[in-house]
């Protein structure tokens, strides 16, 4: 059996010390702390990973964290299919991430949008301003779970 | 003899209130014609999807995920189906893969004929508007016997599809095809090949191969750029691993191969139609699992009788059990991506949603610089930007 | 004399008759209508539409223009808060005003010395050049010139209006008017010094009378004028300066309700009287006919060359700004100095 493309970058990362994983023959992830997340990408990229996705961020309350996954993917066609995915934590107290914008230049669009979303300031990143929300937005970033938005309830009027 | 020039800068509000700005602002920096940088103030159409999608049930976020892009809403429905698909692990049979593909490509048609329709208006050339819109509605008829909405169709349910394929309809797309066939001639004489507009599309907007990666351009931009991917062939959904088409790729990256890149995708969508009208297979339209719920009454009635899907109870409030999914689908301007969490309960716990427009905004900003004033709604039309659907 | 051959007299008087009623300002504003009424059912037609419909089904909607015009007059006219009030309603008025000047000069048939409706003033409107009289509302031998300097005027007031509103699309668009002003008039300056040079004349009427149209003896010019006149009168592939997706309207941007009519009009109305110069010119004006029929055949054909050229709308996008300056300098620029010289050689050998 021939190795699986994915194999091959997991054990590249995994040379780096830290926690890689396939999880089918397209998807994987490598969870790391986030003062090491430049490093890796950087890593990522000369395997052949040439462009980010998505950035997403995902907010824990509980744990007053917030986890960042990076969406990353190519377009050589030998990588094309692989969506690889690196998971960061940052927390409420120290919502810094580094900006990975110096090595993927596509992720200038997820990484503010994370930051006016999510509060994550994004450091390195040149423009760091609102993207989506208007100018005098005021109040908790929107996609913490602590935004809560009125939902409409069901009424019956049941005076007839 | 000495010149004095003045330098003449000023900035420029275009928009929102403007006929070339769309439903967003474009403050262009201008130093005479030339222009400086632009700043896209993006966001007036921003429906917070992904914060409703945290309190809705999956079934309710169908509705709500293609509202975005209506145009291209089949494409936005399959990729987040297809994300939930994967959470609840539900196989597709083969007849429902096939009506997927069928559904996308009638919309992708639409969408492409709506996208070179507003390039035209954008270069004032009102004629290619007019069959751009008029084009597309033979295509939206289809999908409107098909689904039974001309646009946010709501046609790809969890396990399948919602409605059967009919005869009549296999009539008009035959129809449409040669029709469409036929007409797209007629586009090359008055569009394509006409001066005006190949020479205001024509070495503008040039965005080369390195560019269009790093900036992570995608669909039909980036293809006019020679880079060969379209998640169809990348990482095959529906039913295009047992179709045959070609991926149509440009080496220019201007506005000129940007179009041409959706005239020809036209051509080959209606190739897969044609595949997709011979072989497609008898069956269920919809998972096994789902529906032996439905009651026999209805089944018959409704199902067997009028090919149409009634929702069994499963759907109302499912529980999928925990993890995530990133699912994929190439829509009519270029790679969707969804990425679902789920945490066991009947609401995702993140949805994302990355459209294609969302990441055309980097690449707007980025070739807008240096060029003529004349040449921003030129690259605005001919990357096909939709703003509803980068705002989400 | 009695009353009524008094009225009669003053009633026909070219300066009055050619200018107000025939083909003068009532003629222009039915043809307006119409000229707009058939862009938009001729792009209606190539665009898979019915077009305007609705308002008097019969005519094909031809009322709907004049429902359009009613809605237009009685909306509200609003006046920015940082202009002028009074330049800015003036301007517009003025840009009608010079944009329909220059067809006083303009000859539309000549007057024989009897048997005419007009030979009653055979002598006042004597051109000695051809020995016969010219209905025109101002005669003069030099009309060539002074049609050409009249219409120089125009982009001033375009100019003008950007400038009076005060908003940057309008400043955009005049920038843009004032840069094509200087090319086209070049165009149109050069084509018809060539057909002056070629009939060794400044006189409209003469070179009509010789009988030979001018797409004949100089297609050069005739094509530079064309051109010309579609880039100065920004009909489309020319609609730069009022290009709608870029800059709303140009210098009209900031003009509402009947302000607008008004700033719409003079692009149609220098449109017209640039057909009626590219007819006498270049299609033979009124010849066989004299008088009253003449002057209605110079008027068909300007109008069809006014519709020809406002169906170009349907068929042509919009060039840029650089590249219709480039056009006019690099392309048709130097095919005009052609023209000067081959309606120089023609004009020896053949019109002596």
């Amino acid at each position: 059996m021939t190795q699986r493309a994915i194999d091959l970058i997991v054990t590249e990362l995994q040379k780096m010390k830290v926690s890689a994983k396939a999880e089918s023959d397209t998807r994987g992830y490598v969870e790391v702390p986030k003062d090491r997340i430049v490093e890796v990408a950087k890593k990522l990229k000369e395997l052949g990973f040439d462009h980010v996705k998505a950035v997403t961020g995902i907010d824990f309350p509980e744990q007053e964290k917030i986890q960042l996954i990076y969406h990353v993917s190519s377009y050589s066609e030998n990588l094309y299919n692989i969506i690889f995915e690196i998971k960061s934590f940052t927390s409420y107290k120290d919502c810094v991430m580094p900006s990975l914008i110096t090595v993927w230049e596509s992720s200038w669009t997820g990484e503010r949008e994370t930051h006016e979303m999510l509060g994550v300031y994004f450091e390195g990143h040149p423009d760091m301003r609102r993207l989506f929300l208007p100018e005098d937005f005021d109040g908790v970033y929107p996609l913490r779970k602590e935004f809560k938005i009125k939902l409409e309830g069901l009424f019956v009027d049941k005076s007839e | 003899m000495d010149v004095e020039v003045v330098p003449v800068t000023g900035e420029l509000n275009v928009g929102p209130q403007h006929p070339g700005s769309g439903h967003m602002r474009i403050l262009v920096k201008l130093s005479g014609d030339i222009v400086d940088d632009v700043e896209l103030d993006v966001g007036y159409v921003h429906r917070a999807v992904e914060k409703l999608g945290e309190n809705r049930n999956y079934m309710h976020l169908i509705p709500l995920v293609e509202r975005p892009a209506i145009l291209d809403s089949v494409h936005m429905n399959m990729g987040y189906v297809m994300a939930v698909e994967k959470i609840i692990n539900v196989d597709v049979p083969e007849r429902a893969l096939y009506l997927r593909s069928f559904a996308a490509e009638v919309n992708r048609i639409a969408s492409h004929f709506y996208g070179i329709g507003i390039l035209g208006i954008f270069l004032g050339h009102s004629t290619s508007f007019m069959w751009g819109f008029g084009d597309r509605e033979i295509w939206v008829h289809i999908l409107e016997a098909l689904t039974g909405a001309r646009v946010t169709n709501s046609y790809v349910i969890p396990g399948g599809v919602r409605r059967d394929i009919s005869p009549s309809i296999i009539e008009m797309t035959k129809k449409a095809i040669s029709y469409t066939r036929r007409k797209l001639n007629d586009w090359k004489k008055i569009f394509f090949n006409n001066p005006t507009i190949r020479a205001r599309l024509e070495n503008v907007g040039v965005m080369t191969k390195d560019q269009a990666i790093a900036w992570g351009a995608v669909g039909p931009n980036l293809r006019a750029s020679g880079v060969y991917f379209d998640v169809r062939k990348a990482e095959p959904y529906a039913a295009y691993s047992k179709l045959d088409f070609d991926i149509p790729v440009y080496k220019e990256g201007d506005g000129y191969a940007r179009s041409m890149v959706r005239l020809e995708e036209i051509e080959q969508s209606m190739r897969i139609l044609e595949q997709i009208i011979k072989d497609i297979p008898q069956g269920p339209i919809l998972s096994e699992r789902f529906l032996k719920q439905i009651p026999p009454t209805r089944m018959k009635k409704w199902v067997e009788g009028q090919g149409r899907i009634v929702l069994p109870g499963y759907y109302a409030s499912f529980r999928p059990p925990k993890g995530e999914a990133t699912s994929r689908v190439e829509a009519g301007r270029g790679e969707l991506m969804y990425y679902v969490m789920s945490d066991g309960s009947a609401k995702p716990y993140r949805l994302r949603m990355i459209t294609p427009s969302y990441r055309l905004i980097y690449v707007f900003k980025n070739l807008c610089k240096g060029v003529r004033y004349a040449d921003v709604v030129s690259i605005y039309g001919s990357l096909d930007y939709f703003p509803p659907e980068a705002d989400r | 004399m009695d009353f009524i051959s008094i009225l009669r007299f003053y009633f026909f008087y070219p300066s009055f008759f050619d200018i107000i009623i025939f083909p003068g300002l009532i003629l222009f504003a039915v043809i307006l209508l119409t000229a707009i009424w058939f862009e938009r059912k001729a792009a209606a037609r190539v665009q898979m539409r019915v077009g305007p419909y609705y308002a008097s089904k019969r005519s094909g909607g031809f009322l709907q223009l004049v429902a359009d015009a009613l809605k237009f007059v009685f909306s509200e006219m609003i006046i920015p808060d940082q202009v002028n009030p009074t330049l800015f309603v003036l301007a517009p008025a003025l840009l009608l005003m010079i944009s329909i000047l220059p067809f006083a000069v303009v000859p539309v048939s000549i007057i024989p010395k009897s048997g005419s409706i007009f030979s009653p003033y055979f002598h006042d409107f004597y051109d000695p050049n051809i020995g016969m009289g010219v209905l025109s509302g101002f005669f003069t031998q030099y009309n060539l010139v002074l049609v050409l300097a009249l219409e120089a005027i125009y982009p001033i007031f375009i100019i003008f209006m950007g400038w009076v509103t005060n908003n940057r699309f309008a400043i955009l668009g005049s920038v843009r008017e004032t840069m094509l002003s200087v090319s086209y008039d070049v165009l149109i300056f050069m084509a018809t010094v060539s057909l002056a040079l070629e009939f060794h004349t400044l006189d409209i009427a003469q070179i009509v009378q010789r009988g030979i149209p001018g797409i004949l003896a100089n297609p050069f010019a005739a094509l530079v004028f064309f051109i010309g006149m579609l880039i100065g009168s920004s009909r489309f592939p020319f609609d730069i300066v009022e290009a709608e997706t870029e800059l709303v309207v140009g210098p009209a941007t900031e003009y509402s309700g009947f302000l607008f009519v008004i700033t719409m009009a003079p692009a149609y109305i220098g449109n017209f009287i640039y057909s009626f110069i590219f007819v006498d010119l270049f299609l033979g004006g009124w010849l066989p006919f004299t008088g009253l029929p003449g002057a209605a055949y110079t008027a068909l054909k300007a109008v069809i060359v006014l519709f020809f050229s406002v169906f170009m709308r349907s068929v042509y996008g919009r060039y840029r700004l650089d590249q219709a300056l480039r056009g006019s300098w690099k392309y048709l620029f130097p095919l005009s100095l052609f023209a000067l010289i081959f309606g120089m050689v023609v004009g020896f050998l053949w019109i002596a």
